[in-house]
């Protein structure tokens, strides 16, 4: 039959295609597949993997990373969990992707339940305890922690010790505002002190969690309006808005951001282990700057430090070799090799407290003049606050950050930068968080039925 | 300057000015985002942004061709973590099979409808209408759990089975057939004492050929360019077809602009070139659903 | 066994049965169970609750629902109100009698809609970069006082998926007005220039009934894949986009139906829509009757 050469053309790709696809079949992986969501921690790991390979030449034994996005492994794995596609047999998980994987029953968790064997092997020993919480639904803990992420804060010491400043008189955040604020006007303007801003949701949650609220209880229940959360949120807007305010919006990963903070008009920052890691790689021009020290405190002998972020291996139900995919976790979440390698390339400290006296944490870091960061870190890691496992808390922080841009318009719009004045209105609008949290949750007829 | 001839002439020069000119403009407007890919997809990341389009400079014809690289085509088909030769073979063979089948498919449903009697005919026209109607959207989440249930998800024959029959394809055909296939041609095959089968092959389908080629081109493109399904169903990196594979690509390297735009432009250019085979009897196809004779 | 038709009487059975195959299995079957999940919740498919209303009572108090809504209306809105009147525009441009060049013109015009959404939005997301963005430049040039920054994916995020889309489908829709306009039988246009018709009165009066069917065809064309616009925020924004503005009716129900696993509720959105559509195809009918 006489046909157009398009059609013809369409027709014979079928052909072809089909015939190339039966010829080239998919190869199936052999070992064991372990999957991660960033090409630096897949580089971290390829020592360690190295040598496990080198030791175990079974190729059953074998492991494979494969490096997918945030988003294709999240989907991936909830796809896998529910609708049996395929499962890999260890997987790095980000604590912003556990949401879906919570938010069913308990036995439809895609994870295995580490939980028995973590106390039996002494794990919850050797472990920082709060590096746990992220991961442990309902009693149950489903990964091993690869990080602690505590936060100190950042500051310019060329600028702050020219003038004559001792950091370590600071002790509250009042003291702090006290003491740096005649720094704020420099040779060629304005200076600023922070770069906290409405729009950037991490900072948020690192002063809530650090002076005590929060987003969810041990129970898992929001507490997204208690007053100390009010309080966070009315002395963030006076420090946003308004004739007192001390920061300015100069967001991470930017081009913009980066420019003020090489030009010295943004003194300090919030900085957990990790986002130290990146501005060492990221912006090379503030080495030998900047120096660390811990948060200034809420109140008088309060918490000097805070957490954010945090991933963890798990090892899906399905795997089919619980016990080759867990000898492997083990030996790479803690190895001490591992430990070291994490701190020398991404700045991150290892959860696993026997590794804490290691010498590399001691190691003067040129980065910030000198000090030996990770012992910074290290002094602080102790003390970082528990968090929860809910799934809602990804919903959680998008509303309380509602929260705190409602509060900012209500203080420009009645001209009101008292903290104490502030408070109350902070108060309500996270009653309003509190309520379209607590909504969310009851229409989620899988937990609501098994509380 | 009172002459009227003149006045009229003076008048159609400068509406056929401003004709071209708005035409040209738009037309140059819409292919210059087209050049901008091809060029995006060989630029150097170090002069990406600088220039446009290709980076000027001292070579010939005032470009820098030493800016230019190929380096994202090597990457893509050989990289570590990519599958785009892979990819690009899925997308073919589903969009090919889907369009092979469909077309065929189609073509003897949309014949039914046009040249037979039978009961239930009204009903079943009325039904292809009907369907013309109903979102995608409504069918995602139900066809996800029977896929689930038949075992097809992660595979082709979950977004090939789907799909082999559309009311669309039906309702051309039918369209396509009342017009073009006469009665007594059927009639006098089958007093020749033809069978069916024969005479759908050798006497209808040669009648249709323009919609053939529209259908299976639309068909082709339709699955070429389907994101939501693949990205709801295929699971397996290996079986990925190109637009997901290429908005996986945009998470994991969203700064390698320039591998992102290679990837791209392998993914637009062969729909291109079937197109340009294909495009009389493509628009003739398409536009003949909408307009009657 | 011949009937009076002179045909087999299960032919057409056979020629249909392909369709009314896939039709039942892939088509009513799920169609069935949409309404049955529109009223459950699940976890994946194998946990289902039943929740009776609850989806719907949660999507109408769930303000992203809302969010949703207003973006999803607002773009077709813009779709139908901008893009339709330019392409009717162009093919009355194109139509004109003694044109040269009107397949190649036809052909580049419709070129932008042979690429896929998905595709699109990975050229646009670079096209539309604040600084240095194509499009930003091009602006630059021609308006003078254009600002040198423009940040369309943050703060113009509506007006660049409108511009996205602008690109794509005029030239598509073009091309159907332009075969209607080819079939407007030239007998009523002579008819006109007789009675001293000027252009526009010819267009008006004798051009824009004829093609009516047409335009009514493309508005709901359009209509129907606005409402269900979802890829080109998604891979454009990665997301619904800053305070949601990018979010739309089907990525509403992507995220909830599939990234949080509930089949369900999506199955509520997705009738939500369907009837949203069934109500405005309605009104089209209703509209295009009283005439």
């Amino acid at each position: 039959m006489q046909l157009s050469p398009g059609s013809w053309s369409i027709l014979t790709l079928a052909v072809l295609s089909s015939i190339a696809l039966y010829v080239f079949p998919i190869k199936p992986h052999s070992g064991e597949s372990f999957w991660t969501f960033s090409l630096d921690l897949d580089l971290m790991y390829q020592p360690g993997i190295k040598g496990w390979n080198e030791s175990h030449p079974d190729p059953a034994e074998q492991i494979t990373t494969y490096v997918i996005g945030t988003d294709p492994l999240s989907r991936r794995l909830q796809s896998g969990f529910l609708s049996g596609t395929p499962v890999p047999d260890l997987t790095d998980v980000e604590s912003s992707m556990v949401a879906n994987f919570f938010s069913g029953p308990l036995d439809a968790v895609g994870f295995t339940d580490l939980t028995d064997l973590i106390h039996q092997e002494g794990l919850d020993k050797k472990i920082n305890p709060a590096s746990f919480s992220p991961w442990t639904n309902r009693g149950r803990i489903f990964g091993l922690p690869h990080d602690v992420h505590p936060v100190l804060l950042a500051y310019r010491a060329d600028i702050v010790e020219a003038a004559g400043i001792d950091v370590s008189k600071i002790e509250t955040w009042d003291d702090f505002i006290r003491v740096m604020s005649p720094l704020m006007q420099g040779p060629e303007g304005q200076r600023f002190l922070m770069n906290v801003w409405e729009t950037n949701p991490r900072d948020m949650e690192v002063l809530l969690l650090q002076a005590g609220g929060g987003f969810f209880d041990q129970d898992l229940k929001p507490i997204l309006n208690s007053e100390v959360n009010a309080r966070v949120l009315a002395t963030i807007v006076t420090w946003i808005a308004g004739p007192k305010r001390i920061c300015v919006n100069a967001p991470d990963f930017d081009a913009e951001g980066n420019y003020l903070y090489l030009h010295g008009e943004v003194l300090c920052s919030l900085m957990p282990d990790w986002l130290a890691g990146v501005w060492m790689k990221d912006l090379p021009g503030m080495s030998g700057k900047m120096k660390l020290m811990p948060l200034p405190a809420w109140d008088k002998g309060g918490l000097r430090t805070s957490v954010v972020g945090g991933t963890m291996l798990a090892i899906p139900k399905r795997a089919p070799n619980f016990q080759r995919s867990w000898a492997f976790a083990k030996y790479l979440y803690l190895s001490p090799e591992l430990a070291r390698d994490m701190y020398r390339r991404v700045g991150i400290i290892t959860p696993v407290r026997e590794f804490w006296s290691d010498p590399v944490f001691d190691q003067p870091n040129p980065y910030f003049s000198g000090q030996a960061s990770g012992r910074l870190y290290i002094q602080m890691a102790p003390y970082v606050p528990m968090r929860t496992s809910s799934p809602y808390k990804p919903q959680a922080v998008i509303a309380v950050n509602d929260a705190l841009i409602r509060l900012k318009h209500f203080a420009e719009s009645t001209n009101t930068f008292d903290v104490a004045a502030l408070q109350a209105q902070a108060r309500i609008e996270l009653d309003s968080a509190q309520a379209v949290i607590q909504r969310k949750m009851a229409a989620n007829a899988f937990l609501s039925s098994t509380q | 300057m009172n002459d009227p001839a003149l006045i009229r002439r003076t008048r159609e020069r400068v509406r056929w000015g401003v004709t071209y000119a708005i035409l040209l403009g738009f037309a140059a407007l819409t292919l210059i985002p087209f050049v901008w890919l091809v060029c995006a997809s060989i630029k150097r990341a170090d002069v990406f942004f600088q220039y446009q389009f290709l980076p000027l400079g001292d070579g010939f014809l005032g470009i820098d061709w030493q800016a230019l690289t190929l380096t994202y085509y090597r990457e893509l088909f050989t990289g570590a973590n990519f599958n785009f030769g892979r990819s690009i073979l899925n997308s073919i063979f589903y969009a090919s099979t889907t369009a092979t089948l469909s077309t065929l498919f189609c073509a003897m449903g949309g014949y039914a409808l046009a040249k037979f009697h039978f009961k239930g005919r009204d009903g079943i026209a009325s039904l292809v209408l009907g369907c013309l109607i109903i979102p995608g959207s409504l069918l995602l989440a139900p066809s996800y759990q029977l896929l689930y249930h038949l075992g097809l998800l992660d595979s082709f024959a979950g977004l090939i089975l789907p799909s082999l029959a559309p009311a669309f394809g039906i309702y051309l055909f039918r369209q396509s057939m009342i017009n073009a296939v006469p009665s007594e041609l059927l009639e006098a095959a089958r007093i020749d004492g033809c069978g069916e089968w024969r005479i759908f092959f050798t006497v209808v389908l040669p009648l249709v050929r323009p919609m053939i080629g529209a259908f299976l081109l639309i068909t082709y493109l339709g699955c070429w360019n389907n994101f939501i399904g693949p990205q709801i169903i295929i699971q397996t990196p290996e079986k990925y077809p190109l637009a997901v594979e290429i908005a996986q690509l945009k998470g994991l390297y969203s700064i390698n602009y320039g591998m992102l735009m290679a990837g791209t432009l392998i993914s637009v250019a062969p729909v291109m070139v079937l197109f340009l085979f294909l495009q009389k009897e493509f628009i003739a196809g398409l536009t003949s659903g909408a307009v009657k004779g | 066994m011949k009937t009076s038709a002179n045909h087999t009487r299960w032919t057409p059975y056979f020629f249909l049965a392909p369709f009314l195959l896939t039709f039942c299995v892939f088509l009513a079957y799920p169609l069935y169970e949409s309404a049955i999940l529109a009223f459950s919740q699940t976890y994946g498919p194998s946990h289902h609750i039943w929740v009776g209303f609850a989806n719907f009572k949660n999507m109408a108090n769930d303000p992203d629902f809302w969010i949703a809504l207003k973006n999803t209306t607002v773009y077709t809105l813009a779709s139908v109100t901008i893009q339709l009147p330019l392409a009717l525009i162009l093919a009355l441009i194109l139509n004109q009698p003694g044109l040269k060049g009107r397949t190649i013109f036809r052909l580049i015009f419709f070129l932008p809609s042979l690429v896929g959404l998905v595709f699109v939005a990975m050229m646009f997301s670079l096209m539309l970069g604040d600084r240095d963005g194509l499009v930003n430049v091009m602006l630059r040039a021609i308006v003078p006082g254009f600002p040198r920054e423009f940040p369309w994916l943050q703060n113009y995020v509506m007006p660049s998926l409108i511009l996205a889309s602008l690109w794509m489908y005029v030239g598509f829709n073009m091309v159907y007005f332009l075969a209607a306009l080819q079939s407007v039988s030239q007998d009523a246009i002579d008819a006109a220039n007789i009675d001293g018709a000027n252009a526009f009165q010819r267009f008006l009066y004798v051009t824009l009934p004829e093609i009516r069917p047409v335009v009514g065809f493309v508005v709901l064309l359009s209509v129907i894949g606005s409402l269900q616009l979802f890829e080109l925020p998604f891979v454009l924004l990665g997301g619904p986009g800053p305070e949601r503005s990018g979010l739309t009716l089907v990525m509403y129900l992507y995220q909830n139906g599939f990234e949080r696993s509930d089949l369900g509720f999506a199955s509520a959105i997705g009738w939500t829509l369907a009837i949203l559509l069934m109500g405005l195809a309605l009104i089209q009918r209703r509209l295009s009757r009283n005439e």
